[in-house]
């Protein structure tokens, strides 16, 4: 196999743009029509997944363990789409197809063999993580919706039941799909340490315009049902490090934060956590007054609203510049979750003023994707 | 909006009833749509329809004229015959502009439900902070006149009253005080209770109409 070759023939389809992936997809769905009701209606945001990561997976080519990782995730991750071993080889005959189309002249007997090997072995990498996690967990968890709050004007919290228990690490994220809309998966953060009841708990910030926020928010009662994916994601407590928390958390960001916050309270020596909260209105904290209630049982616990527009009953003004000016984090372990532009921020700010790197870990809520 | 007037026998939505198609004015007081930006949308899709039903017209003549030469070349006549291939790329090809469509339908009803809500959420804090802005200036009016009483009661140099006359005065005073607190505070309640219903109010009908089938219509669900 001429992995260069590949790479190159790769640049120059890659080229195209948009066109690859729609080429690829229309191809599939013309030779396999069945496999047209496992996509969303729009398929822009689909397009562009694929074409990222064909990119990761040629980039990485030369990192066998990375790649080898990527892959697995990738593989247990299509699991709750309803992928199954004879539609890897539908998406390979169409992608050899499209890349010959875009490769036009330069494509023959050769290069055709070297992608088909390529494809070969990211299909089994993924289809063997498949299977073997089919042995331990399922496709994907169903969720009973036991508890629905308003807590604010755009935040609501629910709290489902899963069937079979969800097992994870405080901090992790599922994808959730509502019967409302099929096919559109969005990520949420666990805001509970797992309990003895197995319930879970999902702050869900209705976004403008956004089609899943609708549904799981006022479109959803006691009762509902949910699909839940498994449990990703990479934020989570570094509890040997036995340096003090700085945790920071913009609106709905809290979620991962305080699922993090439980798990503390439940280790014997807990470490002294600066909580910073925020949001843009007084209303945004919705869920202050728990926290303020868990803060006079944990002594180690210090919570600081801000308030970036408006009354605050405590700090006014941007999150990370609240939080720069409020101390010296350098020997913090610094968790951050919330929208992309405010975790940055903070992020950037801290290791600015001292924080090494590996000390910040952060969830980026992104809300760029409806 | 579930009436029966918005599709015909077929269950087909026309060009024609988007143009002419009414809807119930809500009752005064309360907040609706703005008609305009909704005509001017429904406008919007009526042009997007016609281009529909004209581009499908002119797709339906050329593959009538290709069936033609494909039946005039096994006929032995001169037609050029598509090659398999060809075929199957031309195929492709109409899907995927097809998918474009789909795609910026479902792009333009996003955009159009994130608009409303934006300008809802917009409303919504002024209509808060202006509550706040009354409920403040009540506020400092009730506290301006405490002011005053206190200065009054100053004057009597913190002596406790003399005589009876004074010593009722005082009391009277005090009443009235208290009545004027209390009615104040009643005008801070119901103000406040107003406020929040209205908005109830809002998020009950957000409730009602938000849609709990997918997005696979946007035509028909862009409004909601």
């Amino acid at each position: 196999m001429d992995v260069a070759r590949l790479k190159n023939s790769f640049a120059r389809i890659a080229m195209h743009g948009d066109q690859v992936p729609l080429h690829f997809y229309s191809d599939l769905f013309l030779k396999h029509p069945e496999t047209r009701q496992m996509f969303p209606v729009s398929m822009q945001a689909q397009r562009a997944h694929l074409v990222e990561a064909l990119a990761r997976i040629v980039a990485s080519v030369e990192d066998a363990d990375d790649l080898t990782a990527f892959l697995r995730d990738l593989g247990r991750d299509h699991r709750k789409f309803g992928t199954l071993a004879p539609h890897y080889d539908a998406v390979g005959e169409s992608l050899l197809a499209t890349f010959a189309y875009f490769c036009g002249d330069a494509w023959d007997a050769e290069l055709a063999a070297d992608w088909k090997t390529a494809y070969g072995l990211v299909a089994k990498v993924m289809t063997g993580a498949a299977l073997e996690d089919e042995q331990h967990h399922p496709a994907f968890w169903k969720a009973t919706v036991v508890a629905h709050e308003r807590r604010a004007f755009d935040i609501t919290a629910l709290t489902v039941r899963t069937e079979p228990r969800l097992e994870y690490l405080p901090g992790q994220s599922v994808a959730i799909e509502s019967p409302a809309r099929p096919r559109l998966w969005r990520y949420y953060s666990m805001a509970n340490a797992p309990r003895a009841d197995g319930s879970v708990d999902f702050h869900i910030r209705l976004i403008d315009g956004g089609a899943v926020s609708l549904a799981l928010t006022a479109g959803i009662a006691v009762g509902g049902e949910l699909r839940l994916g498994p449990p990703i994601g990479a934020l989570r407590l570094d509890s040997g490090s036995g340096r003090e928390i700085l945790m920071v958390a913009g609106s709905t960001g809290l979620a991962p934060l305080k699922a993090i916050l439980e798990q503390l309270t439940g280790l014997r020596h807990a470490t002294a956590v600066h909580l910073f909260l925020g949001a843009r209105t007084a209303d945004g904290l919705y869920d202050l007054p728990g926290l303020e209630k868990m803060a006079a049982e944990h002594p180690w616990l210090n919570v600081v609203p801000v308030v970036s527009a408006g009354r605050s009953p405590g700090h006014a003004g941007a999150l990370a510049d609240v939080v720069s000016g409020h101390g010296n984090w350098s020997a913090h372990d610094a968790y951050i979750a919330g929208p992309t532009e405010m975790v940055q921020d903070c992020a950037t700010r801290l290791m600015a003023a001292g924080t090494p790197a590996m000390q910040v870990h952060v969830e980026d809520f992104g809300w760029s994707e409806p | 909006m579930t009436s029966d007037a918005w599709y015909d026998e077929q269950d087909r939505l026309s060009p024609d009833q988007l143009q002419t198609a009414t809807f119930p004015l809500t009752r005064w007081g309360r907040h609706g749509y703005e008609e305009e930006p909704v005509r001017a949308f429904l406008a919007e899709v009526h042009a997007e329809m016609v281009r529909l039903i004209n581009e499908r017209a002119s797709l339906w003549q050329e593959v009538q004229r290709l069936r033609r030469r494909i039946l005039g070349t096994s006929n032995g006549n001169d037609g050029v015959l598509f090659g398999k291939e060809d075929a199957h790329i031309h195929a492709v090809r109409i899907l995927s502009s097809a998918q474009r469509t789909a795609d910026r339908y479902v792009a333009d009803a996003q955009a159009y439900s994130g608009r409303l809500t934006e300008e809802a959420r917009v409303r919504r804090d002024d209509i808060m902070s202006q509550a706040q802005q009354h409920a403040d200036m009540l506020l400092e009016e009730a506290r301006t006149r405490a002011r005053a009483a206190a200065v009054a009661a100053m004057d009597h140099d913190g002596l406790p009253p003399q005589t009876d006359q004074e010593r009722r005065a005082i009391h009277a005073e005090l009443a009235y005080l208290r009545t004027f607190s209390e009615v104040y505070r009643q005008h801070l309640k119901i103000y406040t209770e107003d406020v929040l219903r209205t908005i109830e109010d809002w998020a009950s009908k957000e409730r009602a109409v938000s849609p709990d089938a997918s997005l696979g219509g946007p035509s028909r669900h862009g409004l909601t």
